[in-house]
């Protein structure tokens, strides 16, 4: 894989630190008028989801890390593993159940993820920003509040508990903004 | 539109007065140079000159009025001042441009405490009074980051710097001595509304006269941004021609361009400059810190 050279780093560049694949959120550079430059690096361990702090000196060349994010459509689940499709070219991938905290509350069978791939091993999975749950257990709702100015917590079919207005009920349909886990609507 | 140019025409006017009032003499110098900078990690511009006219030439923005300045102090300028634009490749930054305007100053007869003081006048008539913090290069690492940075040597600082995440890839101690105040000082004098500090580590000294283990060189900070720098100058054209030429092979092992010796300058300033400290203010930095 090539190097960068810290002029290069941007946001998204994918780089090896570490020995983890890890993403800049944020480069900021650092000039002393008399002195040499250096580049001050906030990124995201793509293995971890830690965030951490670099600062290199200007010109210094960092290992770059051959990550792919790819679209894949979810089939199913084993139990132990998550198995994934790209699409276009039908190659099959597993990933871990223990890499998947995050997300498995928020996978539907056939809806398009984004699966990040390193040196070509799926290390996560990012669901679509809203998905369709159903509701498999809530309390009853209140009578006459059509306008859900209230909430309740709601079990999804996937596991996940969601806060949803007061007017719905099990067995209903909802989707969820998968990066706040927020109700957002019946449709 | 006019509001503002309004505000940055009475800052230059306050300036302008102050140096009157203190009989310095407004010069200008030029801009367009035969030779490029030789600081290690300053870069001149270069321009292409009498193509069409068959007289081609390459010549160069000055990164700083200091060196032709120094020629004035040499031939008996006495006290002198300049604004001016100024230019530098590959400056990058929230705070770095490829053009901006400098003050550059030069007091006969100061020593770099007494400069500070007179920045701290010159502030006043500005409209800043704010309190003024001294520190010494090495009591700021000691306050700030426990460290004893005059005593403490290459390897050592290596150590420290990879506790805190920072790069340790540096051919010189002073390259990693710059890269631990940028992040480990720097940061901590943003609470100070005026903060100088003062004798560099000889590593650092530039063009700044040296003694023991410290070089008399200071740097303004107001709220954590850089703003003044400035040097107790050294004064004998072999110094001069000393540090250029340790500045040039640093630029050749870093595979920079590096300019020849400029005889021509060394020249202007035999034998010597008299004794002087001089600073170089960064026009926009201050502004916005007082606007």
């Amino acid at each position: 894989m090539a190097n960068y050279s810290t002029s290069q780093f941007k946001n998204g560049l994918k780089l090896i630190l570490d020995g983890n694949p890890c993403s800049i959120i944020n480069n900021e550079i650092r000039k002393p008028g008399k002195g040499q430059a250096s580049n001050k690096v906030k990124l995201k361990d793509l293995i971890t989801g830690k965030t951490l702090e670099k600062t290199f000196k200007s010109g210094e060349s960092v290992e770059g890390a051959d990550v792919m994010e790819l679209d894949m459509q979810y089939l199913y689940n084993d139990g132990s593993e998550w198995s994934f499709m790209d699409l276009n070219t039908f190659e099959q991938y597993m990933i871990n159940d223990n890499a998947m905290d995050d997300v498995r509350g928020y996978l539907v069978e056939q809806d398009m993820c984004v699966v990040t791939l390193w040196n070509d091993n799926p290390i996560s999975v990012t669901p679509p920003n809203h998905v369709m749950l159903e509701v498999v257990d809530t309390d009853p709702g209140l009578k006459g509040d059509t306008a859900g100015t209230g909430g309740k917590p709601a079990t999804m079919n996937t596991g996940v508990v969601v806060q949803v207005p007061l007017f719905i009920s099990i067995g209903e349909k909802v989707k969820v903004d998968t990066r706040t886990n927020e109700y957002a609507g019946r449709t | 539109m006019r509001e503002e140019l309004k505000k940055y025409n009475d800052f230059l006017q306050k300036i302008r007065r102050y140096f009157n009032d203190q009989s310095v003499l407004e010069v200008q110098t030029s801009v367009l140079l035969s030779a490029p900078a030789t600081d290690v990690y300053i870069d001149s511009l270069s321009v292409r000159l009498n193509q069409d006219i068959n007289a081609e030439q390459t010549q160069y923005l000055h990164t700083s009025p200091e060196l032709e300045m120094k020629k004035f102090l040499a031939n008996g300028s006495g006290d002198i001042y300049q604004i001016c634009e100024v230019f530098r490749d590959n400056e990058y930054g929230s705070h770095n441009f490829n053009e901006f305007a400098m003050l550059e100053y030069y007091r006969l007869d100061f020593d770099i405490h007494q400069l500070m003081d007179d920045i701290t006048q010159l502030l006043k008539t500005l409209g800043v009074d704010s309190q003024v913090t001294k520190l010494s290069y090495a009591q700021a690492f000691f306050e700030y980051g426990d460290i004893d940075i005059l005593n403490t040597d290459f390897d050592a600082l290596k150590i420290i710097a990879r506790k805190h995440d920072l790069s340790t890839d540096f051919e010189w101690i002073e390259d990693l001595q710059i890269l631990l105040f940028t992040h480990l000082i720097e940061p901590k004098l943003e609470k100070l509304p005026l903060c100088f500090i003062f004798d560099y580590p000889a590593m650092q000294a530039a063009l700044a006269k040296v003694e023991g283990k410290v070089a008399h060189r200071f740097e303004l900070y107001m709220s954590g941004v850089e703003i003044a720098n400035g040097y107790d100058e050294l004064r004998h054209v072999d110094e001069y021609r000393a540090v250029f030429e340790e500045e040039i092979a640093k630029r050749a092992m870093l595979k920079k361009y590096t300019p020849d010796l400029n005889k021509d300058y060394l020249e202007g300033i035999q034998p010597s400059l008299p004794n002087c400290a001089g600073v170089a203010i960064g026009m926009g930095r201050l502004f916005a810190q007082i606007d």
